[in-house]
């Protein structure tokens, strides 16, 4: 039984290493699909705006509010700009946008390539002489590897505001104060750090979600069954590899 | 007589442990339509789908004007599939592109042609199988009949040499069993080959050259339509009296 999950994974393993192969020869070679790349990066950038922005600004209204409350007992109020700013920039932003895209992204692409699979659809562009590979997955990658960290850095930037409001309404720290101790403590590589991460964690979620979309079976079952896989094991691969990635920024620029 | 533009060499394919062509071996001659037929579960479209690469095969040798096609990487398959074009039989098209988008598909990949030309040259597609005022339309406002004249027309875009119809009057209306018949006719009458899988053996009859039918994994029956109707072969009387 554990042998044979063992042998599961490696075969996924696998698989999905010799579709990033696919992926990659067809990223560096004619023809590019440049309107499909736009189409996408409306539809995953723009769609995913007005929800960044809620989940951003809650985020910072929230943080603010603990830890305003929280160090407001031993005196400590005026640390919350620094600490909600440099939390939400390098850890929550990028952790949040990329689980909320993991979960409206990931499973829509899953769901949408594994239907297309199922109806032959993607037999049908193999048959009319193009890669599915370059049509589908090609643009769906490249536009989450350019929109995800520009959503995260949004929502970090949206979440600091929404700290300024609670900072100053419950707080009574003037927002002059605010801004100036957000701008001195946030530095490049902060940002460079949380944009690192999301390509990484966008290059995984679309990459399953096409692979899991290619292989889709049993009708439109699997495609609900895929939508899930991909938003579960997306979302553990996001938080597991969260610590990793960190400890790696840390040790490269400290 | 005119000359095979594809051959299958003793094709051999497989599924786990079903073995489903056990050495299938015909040709295609220029201009021809085959009728490949048999009871469901043979390996017809399976057949069809191997000789564009879709199913790889376990041996044997497809030829297409004697070059070896079963042997192509993906990637060089694409410039043989605008020849050889395939029409399926749930029609698959685009159900995100409407009709006119499904059939300007291929051209607007594989050609030079500017939007105005396009466009001429799918009205006129679509006027073929009738579909000509439906152009606006989503798959999904589209029957089952009507889709699978849209994907007809997508496979017939690029002119490819030879058309593999898979099913295309199966589920359909005997009106609409015409419509299709007569598009294959009037592609036939272009000189254009094809290789017609189907269950409805009076459709075959109409339109194919030449009919193979498909047993046990490889093809018991080469032959005419006339040499068909009049066989003393008990398999194949009990096959041409039977509903498939």
């Amino acid at each position: 039984m554990m042998t044979n999950k063992i042998r599961k994974n490696l075969i996924l393993v696998g698989e999905v290493t010799e579709f990033f192969n696919s992926f990659l020869k067809c990223l560096f070679s004619r023809p590019f699909y440049l309107n499909r790349l736009y189409e996408q990066i409306i539809e995953l950038g723009l769609g995913s705006l007005s929800i960044t922005i809620v989940i951003g600004l809650v985020t910072g209204m929230v943080m603010t509010l603990q830890f305003g409350y929280g160090l407001e007992k031993f005196g400590g109020t005026l640390y919350v700009p620094a600490i909600v700013s440099l939390s939400l920039i390098r850890e929550l932003a990028p952790i949040f946008t990329s689980l909320l895209i993991a979960g409206r992204i990931g499973s829509g692409i899953s769901a949408e390539i594994g239907a297309m699979n199922v109806t032959q659809q993607i037999d049908a562009l193999r048959a009319l002489g193009t890669s599915p590979i370059r049509v589908l997955v090609v643009p769906r990658i490249l536009a989450s590897l350019i929109t995800l960290p520009l959503l995260a850095i949004f929502s970090g930037i949206v979440g600091i505001f929404g700290g300024m409001i609670i900072a100053y309404t419950e707080f009574n720290i003037p927002t002059g104060f605010y801004i100036n101790k957000v701008l001195s403590n946030i530095t490049y590589v902060d940002i460079f750090g949380s944009m690192f991460k999301c390509c990484f964690f966008a290059l995984f979620i679309t990459l399953l979600a096409c692979y899991k979309g290619f292989h889709t079976r049993e009708g439109t079952r699997g495609v609900g069954n895929s939508a899930i896989w991909v938003v579960v094991r997306t979302s553990m691969i996001i938080l597991v590899s969260d610590f990793f990635l960190s400890k790696l920024l840390i040790l490269v620029f400290s | 007589m005119k000359d095979i533009i594809l051959e299958l060499k003793n094709v051999r394919k497989s599924f786990e442990a079903k073995q489903i062509h056990n050495g299938v071996s015909f040709h295609l001659r220029q201009g021809e339509t085959v009728g490949l037929l048999g009871y469901s579960g043979t390996g017809k479209s399976v057949l069809l789908r191997s000789i564009i690469g879709l199913e790889d095969i376990d041996s044997g040798e497809i030829l297409y004007h004697n070059n070896r096609i079963d042997q192509l990487s993906e990637e060089a398959l694409f410039k043989v599939r605008t020849k050889i074009s395939y029409a399926f039989q749930s029609g698959a098209l685009f159900d995100s592109m409407n009709v006119f988008e499904n059939v300007a598909y291929p051209l607007f990949e594989h050609t030079d042609l500017s939007e105005e030309e396009v466009e001429i040259k799918v009205d006129a597609i679509l006027n073929l199988v009738a579909m000509k005022e439906s152009k606006r339309l989503m798959p999904s406002d589209l029957s089952g009949g009507m889709q699978k004249r849209v994907g007809l027309a997508r496979s017939m875009a690029l002119s490819p040499e030879i058309l593999l119809y898979d099913e295309p009057t199966a589920g359909l209306d005997p009106v609409n069993v015409d419509l299709i018949l007569e598009i294959m006719k009037k592609f036939k009458s272009a000189g254009f080959s094809g290789i017609f899988v189907t269950h409805d053996i009076p459709a075959a009859l109409k339109v194919c050259d030449r009919l193979l039918i498909l047993k046990d994994g490889v093809i018991h029956f080469n032959g005419t339509p006339q040499e068909f109707e009049e066989s003393q072969d008990d398999f194949i009387k009990t096959f041409s009296n039977s509903d498939n």
